[in-house]
């Protein structure tokens, strides 16, 4: 299964299978998205969930705490789409 | 014990090692000898298990990974982490810049060590193959030397929690350069020092 991604910050939709994370598919597709541990360590790669629906593969408390994932922030590299999703990353890409 | 008293113990116990960590690097520097004595030391702590450090104590992670500073030397030079993860925490390979062992108190977390393979010359770009692999847990440690890049994975279906000594406090690590394999990729996460003392 296959999930449109819209990343806010280029303007482009792109595939995103619903086993691959966002980062994964972004990357895949040629775009910057910022990212450092692709692990959900860093939080480098941490954005707004503008619309649709994420799961998150394990992450580490330092990384996204309970009260930013209620605010709907979530980790690109976590984050698997269950929905068509808006995201927009907040960090800023590789100088 | 009660709690108070424990935690006097604790910290009366974490203190030694620190102070014993400085005399062996002092004594023998960042090598293969001197880790082992380090590795040793902390699996001597380690041993203490739920006398100094019972789950209670410890506040379980809120997602699935969380670092406890137990103590650190008012430089900075050294800390000691009780870390606590839930199966299926994972970190890409990375390179910390700065020695560390990881002695288990329970539970088991996957070590895998790497080797670089590419001569870095392409900016972003890197690959690394791995080279060795050790499972953490009670009674065990890995011990390894600045710039050694590794990768872990909490295995087993019960939270892993060790002990872990660096040779910085985790916020004033020099840099974090993480290695991609699935993208082919190296990404390094700047120093967030300097620290900052209440």
């Amino acid at each position: 299964m296959k999930f449109a991604v819209t990343l806010g910050n280029v303007g482009r939709t792109i595939e995103c299978r619903a086993d691959q994370t966002i980062l994964s598919a972004a990357v895949g597709a040629g775009i910057d998205y910022p990212y450092a541990c692709a692990s959900g360590n860093c939080a480098t790669c941490i954005s707004d969930l503008k619309a649709g629906d994420v799961d998150l593969l394990p992450y580490g408390d330092g990384a996204l705490s309970a009260q930013l994932r209620s605010q709907g922030k979530t980790l690109a590299c976590r984050a698997r789409p269950r929905s068509d999703v808006e995201i927009v990353w907040l960090g800023r890409p590789r100088a | 014990m009660n709690a108070d008293d424990r935690a006097l113990a604790r910290q009366a116990a974490c203190q030694a090692l620190l102070r014993e960590a400085r005399a062996i690097e002092a004594a023998h520097g960042i090598t293969p000898a001197g880790m082992d004595r380090m590795r040793q030391l902390v699996i001597g702590l380690a041993q203490q298990g739920d006398t100094l450090f019972p789950d209670a104590d410890f506040a379980p992670p809120q997602a699935y990974g969380r670092n406890h500073l137990l103590d650190d030397t008012t430089d900075a030079q050294f800390a000691l982490y009780l870390t606590v993860t839930l199966p299926g925490k994972e970190s890409t390979p990375h390179d910390h810049g700065i020695w560390c062992v990881n002695a288990g108190l329970s539970g088991s977390e996957l070590q895998r060590f790497y080797r670089r393979t590419d001569d870095g010359s392409r900016p972003g770009f890197g690959t690394v193959e791995e080279i060795d692999r050790a499972v953490v847990s009670s009674g065990t440690a890995i011990a390894m030397a600045n710039h050694d890049i590794h990768a872990t994975l909490t295995t087993g279906d019960r939270p892993s929690r060790s002990l872990a000594l660096y040779g910085y406090a985790l916020n004033r690590f020099p840099e974090v350069t993480f290695f991609l394999p699935e993208f082919g990729t190296v990404r390094t996460l700047p120093s967030r020092r300097p620290l900052v003392r209440a």
